[in-house]
């Protein structure tokens, strides 16, 4: 049965939109047509008159429009001082006209670390904040136990930009009645149930600790270089970017971008360190365990790897 | 005189834009206000932060010109860390830079762009079913078309940079990334790919061909000269706006700004750049003098701070009683005037003579923008494939070590897919202490000064006649030749 389709966007670069549009197989395009989706309103894609756009609002609202699937990307922008003025329609602050959709929605998508945790603007005088986080804390604008009318809380898709294969593979499932299984902070587990460190090519110089400490030097990046890829979960190495890459493959450091504290208050490009050691150590692991581990791992390291004199 | 007044909330802009309008009886527009309805205040995020982090955040100011933010940031660092960057990593930032301009003007156009010809306000336009065919949203095989192309050509920034949108691969000094020669093999092969399709679809001719057009009347002799001219975009685009009077509507202040660049390395050590930086107005060029750019908020919601961006400083004033402001928007001057700015400016102060005769006989329109727009990767494809080839030698270098000096002035101006782009940083101990953006749509879509001077797009839709007040297409028009990006022109401003 035809699913019917809602995108806004709050306080967003767009970028999600963006990378959305990076998917193949299906694109955009493919994925509405295959899984029989109507895309009411998407701000990028729609021709709509401004006439018939509040008609479409209208009869959403008074819910003689189904509404199944919104997604939002973007922060919810609640500045100046809770007002939401910041971030205005003409007919008030946008932050209402989302609430207000969401109790309509059969399921809600925060699409971005923006909308689900507030991301860029969290700490600022925007006062950004996600649907139904802020940052680690459960609640947001649509509050700790909302559900929409599908029995779900808020998908949250973090990531800044969150992944296509994310978005494409959330609303295959939700278009064909599967079930999205969640873990934590509400994620779908199929793509925040892998650490971004799985699949990156730099992985045998984390095995055995050689180091980058200047840019471009090749090694891994955990140590100095401010890498999050131990730490956070996210497809980056396992689905690829573009098809092609990922910051890390590449020699840059993920910044924990899926995390709900993403933009970190600490300074990205360096890891922070007591004595050389990561205060943050790899996800779950014994500290003890893991310096000694670690210590052997270095001194076992092979000569090939201790010259850089690999191709990843 | 009874007068309409309309509230349009545009969609198929980056971010968020309302134009307020007076209408008279005929339904011409007499007065017009571009209004930024938003404001992220991502000023905070930089309070006192390290350089660095700016190769984080601001890229995350705009999802769509992300790779143009990380280059002029990282600029104002290369220039703040005293460094020269290889000529390696000059090249491979100039790769992902172009490519990353031209996603943007082709999605603009055929995604976001036209798209409005295929409202009812042209149902009666002869050309009507054949706009119909091609770019119906989600259906037209040139919409679909541009998706599947515009993607495959920025997997190269995947490739040099990690992903697309929001790396950090640029830093002082050069690029993080050392990429192989079967990387670099591969860009060559996506970009091959590439030309054959922007040649045979959207220009319809070889980039040569399209070259040798110089003149108005060697225009119309382009599109007579083949069926494949009339039918590819280009050709249904000229044949469109020239029946439909497009190249009549929108006319600007006709005064032109342009960063100009990317500076492509040469062998032995020259560096000139694609695009000469500049001032353009119908009686003449002159260079870009930075220290004649100001921003003025006496209409915008921001209290008055020093003009110049490096002393500059954005305090929201978001309960102000004076009337007079009505814009989340700046509105950056240039020596006290305001200065339309995006490919046509590009095109201009590089002399090209179609361009340049056009604008001086007619003035600016939403035809010749988005003409500019359509033709600048001709421009721009052969200096990609310049730069990707320069990179394929076995000793090339991409990083050099630099200074961290612990206080600096510095500034990072580049062309962004819309125009120029400006970064200014302060360094102070260590930490930023200030730091400003100017971007493209700040310049296309300020609000008015203190001498009450509109800013370019509500110049150019002024005087506009609109077929229904409802469905006021033309106003819609004359603004996304621009090519607006509202989420750019929130003011990323860092005070310390």
């Amino acid at each position: 049965m035809s699913k019917t389709l809602y995108w806004i966007q709050g306080g967003s670069c767009g970028g999600d939109t963006w990378s959305l549009m990076n998917a193949d197989t299906p694109d955009p395009v493919e994925l509405f047509d295959a899984f029989d989706i109507d895309v009411l309103w998407h701000h990028a894609l729609s021709v709509t008159s401004l006439k018939d756009l509040t008609l479409l609002n209208q009869r959403i609202l008074s819910g003689d429009q189904p509404l199944d699937i919104l997604c939002v990307e973007g922060s919810v922008i609640n500045g100046p001082d809770g007002t939401g003025r910041f971030d205005m329609l003409p007919e008030g602050p946008r932050k209402d006209f989302i609430y207000d959709l969401a109790q309509r929605a059969w399921v809600v998508l925060a699409v971005g670390t923006c909308a689900s945790f507030g991301g860029i603007g969290a700490d600022t005088e925007a006062m950004a904040g996600g649907l139904q986080f802020n940052k680690w804390e459960m609640g947001g604008l649509l509050g700790e136990t909302f559900l929409s009318s599908g029995g779900y809380p808020v998908i949250n898709l973090p990531g800044c930009p969150c992944h296509c294969d994310v978005v494409v593979g959330t609303l295959s499932a939700l278009a064909t009645d599967t079930v999205v299984n969640l873990r934590h902070h509400n994620t779908p587990s199929d793509w925040y149930g892998v650490m971004v460190h799985q699949g990156c090519t730099r992985n045998e110089y984390h095995e055995y600790r050689v180091e980058e400490k200047q840019f471009g030097e090749r090694g891994c990046l955990f140590f100095h270089m401010g890498c999050h890829g131990p730490l956070v979960t996210g497809p980056c190495n396992k689905a690829l970017w573009n098809r092609r890459s990922s910051k890390t493959r590449v020699g840059v450091p993920c910044f924990g971008c899926t995390r709900p504290d993403f933009p970190q208050q600490y300074p990205f490009f360096e890891t922070r360190n007591i004595e050389g050691i990561p205060i943050e150590l790899p996800d779950g692991v014994s500290r003890a365990h893991y310096m000694a581990y670690k210590g052997m791992a270095a001194a076992a390291a092979p000569k090939r790897l201790m010259e850089r004199k690999t191709s990843i | 005189m009874a007068t309409i007044k309309k509230i349009i909330p545009l969609n198929r802009v980056e971010g968020d834009l309302e134009i307020h309008l007076e209408l008279d009886r005929d339904h011409v527009v007499k007065a017009a206000k571009s209004v930024g309805t938003m404001y992220r205040g991502i000023e905070n995020l930089m309070t006192g932060r390290g350089p660095l982090d700016s190769l984080v955040i601001t890229p995350r100011i705009c999802g769509i010109c992300t790779t143009a933010h990380l280059n002029a940031a990282a600029k104002a660092l290369d220039m703040a860390y005293q460094v020269s960057i290889p000529a390696d990593a000059h090249r491979l930032r100039n790769v992902t830079l172009m490519v990353e301009q031209m996603q943007n003007d082709l999605r603009h156009l055929f995604l976001l762009s036209m798209p409005d010809v295929t409202r009812p306000r042209y149902a009666d336009h002869p050309l009507y079913a054949e706009a119909m065919a091609r770019y119906q949203p989600l259906k037209g095989p040139s919409t679909v078309q541009t998706l599947q192309e515009t993607k495959k050509l920025i997997e190269i920034i995947a490739i040099l940079g990690g992903q697309w949108p929001h790396s950090s691969f640029m830093v002082p000094g050069g690029v993080v990334s050392v990429p192989s020669g079967s990387d670099i093999a591969q860009c060559r092969h996506i970009l091959s790919s590439f030309r054959k399709w922007y040649e045979k679809r959207v220009l319809g001719c070889t980039l040569d061909r399209w070259h040798a057009v110089g003149t108005c009347d060697q225009l119309q002799d382009w599109l007579a000269e083949a069926v494949a001219h009339r039918d590819s975009e280009l050709g249904f685009f000229i044949r469109f706006c020239l029946s439909a009077g497009l190249d009549g509507l929108g006319r600007g202040h006709d005064r032109f700004i342009s960063a100009g660049g990317p500076d492509l390395p040469k062998p032995g050590g020259d560096i000139i750049p694609l695009f000469p930086a500049g001032i353009f107005t119908p009686a003449g060029t002159a260079p870009l003098d930075l220290e004649k750019i100001t921003e003025d908020v006496t209409c915008s919601f921001f209290k008055k701070t020093p003009g110049h961006p490096f002393d500059s400083r954005t305090i929201a004033d978001p309960y102000t009683d004076d009337e007079r402001k009505y814009s989340w928007a700046k509105a950056p001057r240039y020596d006290g005037q305001p200065a339309e700015t995006g490919p046509l400016a590009d095109m201009l102060m590089a002399d090209k003579p179609l361009f340049v005769s056009w604008v001086r006989s007619n003035g600016a329109s939403v035809f010749i923008r988005e003409l500019a727009r359509m033709v600048r990767p001709a421009m721009i494809l052969p200096a990609v494939e310049q730069c990707v080839a320069g990179m394929a030698h076995v000793d090339a270098q991409f990083y050099t070590d630099t200074l961290k000096p612990l206080s600096a002035r510095s500034y990072g101006v580049v062309t962004a897919p819309r125009g120029i782009l400006g970064h200014w940083v302060v360094i102070k101990d260590g930490k930023i202490a200030n730091y400003q953006v100017i971007t493209p749509t700040a310049w296309n879509g300020s609000p008015r000064d203190r001498h009450g001077i509109r800013g370019p797009w509500e110049e150019a839709i002024t005087g506009t006649a609109v077929r229904d007040p409802d469905d006021p297409v033309e106003v819609e028009q004359v603004v996304r030749s621009f090519d607006p990006c509202l989420v750019c022109t929130v003011h990323a401003i860092m005070l310390s």
